[in-house]
């Protein structure tokens, strides 16, 4: 598909500046909140408007965009600034539909992100965002590699993103998703229990099609709607098929809910005895666009060639190589990445 | 390449629930604002809409909605889906088939319960039925479920062109490979939230809209939903075509969240690049289906890029004078009335024009007028600079 | 409260509003233009602003086009609060 070249990252963990994945920073409250750093690339005049996903996706981008020009902007989120949207909400109700501020409507649009990044940067180029739940950073990378195919020498800034916010974290508590008990990010793997840890982040790459420099390359993706989990078992081993070799380290997306756990162990089986197998949602916590953080990590695995021991689930392989990403979120939309070393 | 066209269509707007209503509709110049009437706010009679008179009850009977939670954006689009699909006569196994992709655009999605949203947000100890529903990804996850759609399922977001880059992305995908028929679509439906909204920034008329008008005084809000199929000229053998896609862009304005720049860098970047994808010169454009959406800002720098890109401005008009902004669904609903530019060789009277704007001095279609089309373009522009322009041209 | 402190205040408001996290009310002068290239502000500051005075000083700006003038600079902006009082105070009056 493509090559991943300068990438930046907001995370629980320290990702932004100096790289700390060894040490697993604890969750608080249930909620594995990201670090936010000090966005030093980002005009004071436009920050003082975003909220929190806009700060962390314009933030991420900025990084990147600060020494690169490319030729547009693709963003995967899923809910935006949903806070903003509800802070307008309920502006509505306190002032009866009165003379309200439009900052919060216009910053709660989805695509303020890629928006904001395209006037700050006045890139004129393409400039797409993608909201298709937990298949929208997925969407992204499908969108930016027929750009790819399209204009052969363009470079392209994609990622995802996404927030918790106190509104949002009450809606999908309500319906079920959160655990309701206390339980640490340390733990997030044991017993036998319905519910998972939110999280957020960013994550923003610059991909084209040259190897020259590239950290990674993202070799293919597929997508899979579906709650049937033979289904999604095929549906995997048919995407192994159709990239044959040996993969050094399957990185999937178990959340701690006991509901979505078939999906993963049944996939799981799929992998020989030379794969290790690792889980990243103690440390970045579960929401729709985790997936560019896992393309993150796995680019990061690549080049150091090295994971730190609390992702591991099964410990097998010495040299990475290839990486296999699978994810699945409610147990409805599923995705394979499968990310190759340089 | 292979040439993309639309084997399928389907519509719902406030002036027909039908192709063949919209279609007569627009020939007798028909306006579908009114006052608001399905649900309360204080601005029902003060400003005017394009409201949908079919109530959520009706069209759950209608389209047989059985499920909790569907909001009356994921209905609107339900009904042009079903329309759509019979249009094209898709079967059930080519539905569930891996290689038919599903792409919708929408703004607001099921945050169209926006009564329910707050007391879920705020107050409710149990979640109401919408609390999974409450994101764009919504109605294309009860579309996908409920017909088991096997391709890519995407929903875009690029405010007010999220459809037209819907469609985009349905061509794309096919003539990369990646999907073998695209059944692409825009739905919005009215909402207290964008209402609220729109009228925050002042852009909402309390008059009946008149795009490109030197008097113009804003927007009114519309809902609506239209659904395309799209295929290769080589698998629709046998099929009624109705247009090939021919062009498309995606640029951005890179000025301002809310409003155009003075020169209309990104409509004239938009409209340039859709005519380079088409491989068309401007001349050949016939008529331009605007965005025309009555704001200050946008007629008239709509009108600055046409006039820097083409060097006589050809026809256009807004059907934003019929309907309103539906928002995420206009690029979908003004590709479905492009393609009856083309089939029946006319145009439709932009409603309530009376005056050029002072720095364009353009004057859209006035009149219900028999015209020779090969190539319409369509206008889509949105908040964050998104703009985009598609080319439908004759089958 | 006498016109440096209302003046003073009128900043706060404008600061807080608008959520200007780098300006000081010191750095704001009375006759700095608002919009531009003085504090950098634009056309959503102004709505913003415009729903300050309602909900702040109790006065409406009906026409977006007075809002212009009115909005430019803190000086404009208090001439607008002073002449809104009186003729508040002489409507009470009357």
């Amino acid at each position: 598909m493509f090559y991943i070249h300068q990438s930046s990252c907001i995370s629980h963990q320290p990702t932004f500046n100096d790289v700390d994945l060894e040490d697993l920073k604890p969750s608080e409250n249930n909620l594995i909140h990201a670090i936010e750093p000090k966005y030093e690339n980002v005009p004071l005049g436009q920050l003082r408007r975003m909220g929190r996903a806009l700060r962390m996706g314009v933030g991420t981008c900025m990084k990147l965009l600060g020494t690169h020009n490319v030729n547009g902007l693709l963003i995967g989120t899923a809910n935006g600034g949903i806070e903003d949207s509800i802070m307008f909400l309920n502006q509505i109700h306190d002032y009866e539909e009165g003379r309200l501020t439009p900052t919060a409507f216009v910053q709660s649009t989805y695509n303020a992100i890629a928006g904001m990044v395209g006037m700050i940067t006045v890139n004129h180029g393409y400039n797409a965002t993608h909201v298709h739940r937990a298949l929208a950073f997925e969407n992204v990378v499908l969108d930016a590699a027929m750009l790819l195919k399209e204009n052969l020498d363009n470079s392209y800034l994609i990622g995802g993103v996404d927030e918790i916010s106190v509104k949002n974290h009450r809606l999908v508590t309500l319906a079920g998703w959160y655990r309701k008990e206390p339980v640490s990010n340390f733990d997030l793997y044991k017993g036998d229990a319905a519910g998972t840890l939110s999280g957020e982040g960013a994550a923003m790459f610059i991909v084209s099609n040259k190897s020259e420099g590239a950290t990674a390359k993202l070799k293919n993706l597929k997508m899979v709607n579906s709650n049937d989990e033979k289904f999604v078992q095929e549906q995997l081993s048919l995407f192994v098929k159709e990239n044959p070799g040996k993969i050094d380290l399957f990185l999937q997306g178990e959340n701690g809910d006991n509901r979505l756990l078939k999906y993963y162990t049944t996939c799981e089986s799929l992998m020989s005895g030379e794969t290790t197998v690792a889980r990243f949602k103690h440390a970045f916590g579960e929401f729709q666009t985790v997936t560019a953080l896992a393309l993150w990590l796995s680019a990061n695995v690549l080049q150091t060639q090295k994971i730190a021991q609390h992702f591991i689930k099964k410990n097998s392989a010495t040299e990475f190589n290839r990486i296999l990403i699978y994810n699945n979120y409610q147990g409805m939309q599923h995705s394979f990445m499968l990310v190759e070393r340089v | 390449m292979s040439k993309i066209v639309v084997t399928g269509i389907g519509i719902i707007s406030p002036i027909g629930n039908s192709v063949a209503e919209n279609h007569a509709a627009l020939q007798a110049g028909a306006c579908g604002l009114t006052s608001l009437e399905l649900f309360p706010t204080r601005y029902a009679t003060l400003l005017k809409f394009g409201e949908i008179k079919t109530t959520n009850e009706d069209f759950k009977k209608q389209l047989g909605v059985t499920a909790k939670g569907v909001t009356r954006t994921t209905l609107l689009a339900l009904h042009a889906f079903q329309q759509a699909i019979e249009d094209s006569g898709l079967t059930g196994e080519e539905l569930q088939s891996a290689d038919t992709a599903l792409i919708n655009g929408t703004t607001i999605g099921g945050m169209s319960e926006s009564e329910n949203l707050y007391l879920d947000a705020n107050q409710n100890e149990v979640g109401s039925e919408y609390i999974s529903s409450y994101n764009l990804g919504t109605v294309n996850m009860y579309i996908q479920q409920r017909y088991k759609i096997g391709g890519v399922v995407n929903t875009f977001n690029t405010a007010c062109s999220s459809s037209a880059n819907a469609i985009a992305y349905g061509a794309r995908l096919i003539q990369n490979g990646f999907a073998k028929r695209a059944i692409v679509s825009g739905t919005d439906s009215l909402a207290k939230f964008t209402i609220n909204g729109f009228n925050s920034l002042g852009i909402l008329s309390s008059t009946l809209c008149k795009p490109f008008d030197a008097d113009r005084s804003g927007l009114n809000l519309g809902e609506g939903a239209a659904f395309l199929v799209l295929e290769k000229e080589e698998d629709a053998k046998g099929k009624k075509i109705y247009a090939e896609v021919a062009g498309w862009a995606n640029t951005n304005d890179a000025f301002h969240p809310s409003s155009l720049s003075d020169n209309g860098d990104g409509p004239y970047l938009a409209m340039q690049e859709a005519l380079r994808v088409a491989n068309l010169q401007p001349e050949q454009i016939g008529f331009i289906n605007a965005h025309g959406t009555a704001t200050e800002n946008n007629d008239e720098k709509e009108g600055i890029g046409m006039k820097r890109l083409f060097e006589t401005v050809p026809a256009f008009a807004s059907t934003k004078s019929n309907i309103g902004h539906t928002l995420g669904a206009a690029g979908a609903i003004e590709a479905v009335y492009c393609i009856l530019n083309l089939m029946h060789q006319e145009v439709y009277q932009n409603l309530r024009f009376e005056k050029p704007i002072e720095a364009t001095g353009l004057t859209p279609v006035t009149g219900h007028t028999k015209i020779k089309l090969e190539h319409v373009m369509s206008n889509s522009f949105g908040f964050g600079g998104n703009c985009s322009s598609l080319i439908f041209s004759k089958a | 409260m006498d016109r440096e402190q209302e003046k003073l205040q009128l900043k706060q408001h404008i600061i807080k509003y608008l959520n200007l996290l780098h300006v000081t009310p010191e750095e704001i002068t009375d006759d700095m233009p608002m919009f531009r290239e003085g504090l950098g502000l634009d056309s959503i500051d102004s709505i913003e602003m415009v729903v300050m005075m309602e909900r702040e000083y109790g006065l409406k700006i009906e026409n977006p086009k007075d809002g212009r003038d009115i909005l430019q600079t803190i000086n404009s902006m208090m001439d607008f609060i002073e002449k809104g009082r009186a003729a508040k105070a002489a409507e009470e009056k009357a």
